[in-house]
């Protein structure tokens, strides 16, 4: 890999480049599906290529290729040079990138199990358990369970010295129950929704979710799913579990913190922020107990490297400090635009795409509370587990989601099963309205596995620390 | 990439293909996309990729692998790797056999040479030319403006060829003013017809009206939906009911014969409209099939596959996505068939209504009952008698999308393409419909 970076460097230097970035990537993953029973994928996916980023005549380019040949990576790296030339033409000012010492360095992911080492016959074997176990509901008509391990080998060079060779090793698995009556489909998933929880970990994540041991629950829920209630309307207290607390912060504090959105420059497509700059360290984002943070240092997260993909080393930042907004996830060019630092949260979707800002892991920090004081506390309310829908405005302020699961809580007792429920808020007054987080004991590490941004499209893997939390004067309400 | 190397590639892997039946599905891609913002280039990058997507399948068992590189030799090997997981899986009872060849023709497809050989001057000359059509009117300007070339070979053990070459480019273009924004597309196979300052003018046409928008309380409102916004209810009936998995599944809403829309409604997948980006075959190399799914409101046909197909004992439609997968079939040729109406006729009929540019961030809230969620952006309009009065801070709409298409009172003459969220062309009108509730 150093030599095919160096020869990339070599490359666009010589055609004029000022300032070059390469990233040789070869990420390998194994997708292994079984549904109703039957072994649906096997797959094993091997993807090398090498991307290189320049500024010439003060203008950004990017060319990648699969091709790791010496004239591919010529013709690649020629081409971001020209392409940045190109660029220059529509061009209001150059680029200014915030200073950063070039590091050398290397970073592992700490695994206890190499996933890729264990049998392709023991996980066949604990798929088709938990799918057995499924199976003992006759209710649930489709049943999906998978297991996935990503292997990504990545080498960084810059032009100024950077030299960082990374290898980052991702666990996930999961399984979703549909049941289905004459006029009804019910889904629950377990340990998350969109197919699977996924960590920076080896086969001993896998382990822990135990999918095997809660594939009957699960599925009993989702059969009992079809005849429960509607869930209640009305404005009253929520109460969200770990999963779609994750989900609210990836979407409400995630998205509206990324600098470059807040700058416009996703302005066409994923949107901008209400987070302006002047709000920096003076709005009241929430209340006393919602301090979020992002941590790519954080043990198992998703967002978790030794160096971002502009070589910036990892670290935490203090995005809501007991309610107060104080900082944003940047990069070098977006800190440059607020005379900041970068705090390294610039990462690419493998090697054919450019590094953009993206979410590391983005946690709600624990409080003192627990989910259980929490429901002794509400008189009228609803718990709900487990995301089903999500949608938010462009400038992340105006959200509405849904849940598989939904309990009422009545003074201060959960009373029933509740289905299809909604809830829909404005960001900074729902956040406003939180008066309890859950403690450590009760705070887990989440992943988000299908975080789209950027165009061309790039999918990046996330991570989200969060605890069951209670939100009060909630809109809520059934789908139908 | 040549076209040599693709089809080398399926070659030399079907002859590596140590046993059973061998599939060999092989893209070379050449991409270059021109991003902008606040009227300047701020990102500008290409791709060239060359993939092989392997696929065994010996005496109920399959396996699949996939790789990425130029080398037809090494990206051959890949087959010995399906082959490997093919004989770890144990024996299962539903195992797809691969496809006959069908006698389907390569084309027509969706190509320009033109296309394929845009330079990133000739791109970023095209967003000069939407930056300045902005700027003359002291706004800015976001988007970006793309070409793409892809060449697909699929080759089978079992004597399926096909191989096509494909282009497209696109442009997007959002305009800002201070208080509000306006929005066009454009997506074409051919480079020449990208009117690149017909859509920065409609963009800054529907900016200049959208400035200072004010709040409208939530309710159930009649709605003309231009065709940016049409596309997302056509895409998300394709996810969550055009599929016979879906059915099989029991989670559809189609009911054959069933009439569950107006009449007015017919809802296509057409690979043969010359307006969208004709395309002969699918994933597994079977011919598409140009169906009718919803005509005149009535239910009239799923997208199948083969492994769905095998388990209703009918031919595949040809809507395969790369097998397998928890997919199903895939509409990616969705049309909604025009009206007499023209636009203005169409506002002129509205006593007090909204009209809407386009959809934001649409999510199933119930598939069975093709509930989305989503909101308005850049440009949502109030109707007074019969024309636009003024511009409305952008809404959230929780709605049964057949339910709507339930009461349809117009549909347009012109008809738009739109690269949905799932990046197909979709070939849409602007619909006029009786009701349509906004939530929040």
């Amino acid at each position: 890999m150093r030599d095919l970076a160096e020869r990339a460097l070599d490359a666009a230097v010589a055609a004029g480049a000022e300032y070059v970035e390469c990233r040789v990537v070869d990420r390998s993953v194994q997708h292994l599906v079984v549904k109703n029973g039957v072994v649906a994928a096997i797959e094993s996916s091997d993807d090398e290529g090498i991307g290189v980023r320049v500024i010439a005549d003060g203008a950004w380019g990017f060319a990648a290729t699969s091709g790791l040949d010496g004239e591919s990576i010529d013709d690649a790296a020629r081409l971001a040079v020209r392409i940045a030339r190109a660029s220059a033409r529509v061009q209001t000012e150059p680029v200014r990138l915030s200073p950063l010492e070039p590091a050398i360095g290397n970073y592992r992911t700490p695994v206890l199990k190499d996933p890729f080492a264990v049998s392709l016959e023991d996980k066949l074997d604990l798929l088709l358990r938990t799918d057995a176990a499924l199976a003992r509901v006759p209710e649930v008509r489709v049943r999906e369970c998978s297991l996935e391990f990503d292997r990504e080998h990545r080498f960084f060079a810059t032009s100024d010295g950077a030299r960082i060779e990374q290898t980052i090793v991702e666990s996930g698995g999961g399984l979703d129950a549909t049941a289905t009556s004459d006029d009804d489909v019910q889904t629950r998933s377990y340990p998350n929704s969109f197919g699977r929880h996924q960590l920076c970990a080896g086969w001993e994540a896998i382990e822990s979710f135990d999918l095997a041991g809660n594939a009957e629950r699960i599925a009993a829920e989702a059969a009992a799913l079809l005849t429960a209630d509607r869930c209640p309307e009305g404005v009253m207290t929520v109460i969200l579990d770990g999963t779609q607390a994750a989900m609210q912060v990836h979407e409400s504090c995630g998205h509206p913190t990324e600098l470059d959105r807040v700058l416009g420059t996703e302005a066409a497509f994923a949107g901008t922020s209400f987070l302006t700059p002047d709000l920096l360290g003076n709005f009241r984002y929430g209340s006393e107990f919602v301090t979020m943070t992002a941590d790519s240092t954080r043990e198992n997260g998703l967002g978790t490297f030794g160096w971002d993909d502009e070589g910036v080393p990892a670290r935490r930042t203090v995005l809501v400090d007991r309610g107060i907004f104080t900082g944003y996830m940047t990069s070098r060019e977006t800190a440059a635009a607020l005379g900041q630092e970068s705090n390294g949260t610039m990462r690419a979707d493998g090697w054919s795409r450019i590094p953009l800002i993206r979410m590391t892991n983005v946690s709600l920090e624990p409080g003192d509370s627990s989910l259980e004081e929490m429901i002794a506390g509400t008189e009228r309310g609803v718990l709900l587990e487990t995301n089903r829908s999500w949608s938010i405005d462009d400038r992340r302020l105006n959200f509405q989601f849904g849940t598989q699961n939904g309990w009422e809580i009545v003074d201060g007792e959960r009373r029933r099963l509740v289905r299809n429920a909604l809830y829909a808020g404005r960001t900074p007054e729902f956040w406003g309205s939180c008066d309890a987080v859950a403690g450590p004991g009760e705070w887990a590490m989440w992943g988000v596995v299908n975080c789209g941004k950027g165009q061309p499209l790039q999918s990046m893997h996330v991570g989200h620390g969060a605890a069951p939390c209670r939100f009060r004067n909630v809109n809520v309400r059934p789908a139908l | 990439m040549t076209a040599a190397t693709v089809v080398d590639v399926a070659t030399v892997a079907l002859d590596r293909a140590p046993e059973g039946d061998a599939e060999a599905l092989v893209i070379a891609n050449d991409e270059q996309l021109t991003r902008f913002a606040s009227n300047r280039i701020h990102q500008n990058v290409a791709e060239r990729g060359l993939r092989l997507h392997a696929r065994i399948v010996s005496a109920d068992r399959m396996g699949v692998a996939e790789a990425a590189g130029s080398d037809p030799e090494q990206l051959a090997q890949t087959v010995m790797g399906a082959a490997e997981n093919a004989r770890r899986v144990s024996p299962a009872t539903e195992v797809p056999p691969l496809p006959e060849p069908d006698g389907g023709l390569d084309g027509p497809v969706a190509f320009n040479a033109a296309t394929a050989e845009t330079t990133p001057e000739m791109r970023a000359d095209m967003v000069g030319e939407i930056v300045s059509r902005a700027a003359a009117h002291g706004l800015r300007a976001y988007g970006f403006v793309s070409t793409a070339s892809r060449e697909t070979a699929i080759a089978n053990t079992r004597g399926v060829r096909r191989r096509a070459v494909s282009t497209q480019a696109s442009s997007v273009v959002v305009v800002m003013g201070d208080a509000g924004s306006g929005y066009a597309s454009r997506h074409t196979s051919d480079i020449g017809r990208l009117d690149v300052a017909a859509m920065a003018d409609e963009a800054v046409d529907t900016c200049l009206r959208n400035q200072n928008a004010e709040p409208l309380e939530p309710g159930t409102y009649e709605v003309i939906l231009s065709p940016y916004a049409v596309v997302d209810m056509l895409e998300h009936l394709g996810w969550v009911g055009l599929s016979a998995l879906a059915v099989q599944e029991h989670r559809s809403f189609m009911k054959i014969g069933e009439r569950l829309m107006s009449e007015e409604v017919t809802i296509r997948d057409d690979c043969l409209d010359a307006a969208l980006f004709p395309y002969p075959f699918d994933y597994e190399g079977v011919s598409t099939q140009p169906l009718d799914i919803i005509r005149d409101g009535v239910c009239k046909a799923v997208l199948y596959d083969t492994p769905t197909a095998l388990r209703d004992g009918v031919r595949s439609t040809g809507h395969s996505l790369a097998q397998p997968n928890t997919w199903g079939p895939w509409a990616g040729h969705l049309v909604m068939l025009p009206g007499m109406d023209t636009l203005p006729a169409m506002i002129g009929q509205v006593k007090r209504g909204l009209y809407v540019t386009r959809f934001w961030y649409v999510r199933d809230v119930d598939p069975l009952r093709t509930i989305i969620t989503g909101m308005t952006r850049e440009g949502t309009f109030l109707i007074e008698d019969g024309a636009l009065s003024r511009p409305v801070a952008d809404l959230r709409f929780t709605q049964s999308i057949v339910d709507a298409l339930a009461d349809v009172r117009g549909i347009s003459r012109e008809r738009r393409v739109e690269l949905g969220e799932g990046e197909s062309g979709v070939l849409a009108p602007w619909v006029h419909l009786g009701g349509f509730t906004f939530t929040s």
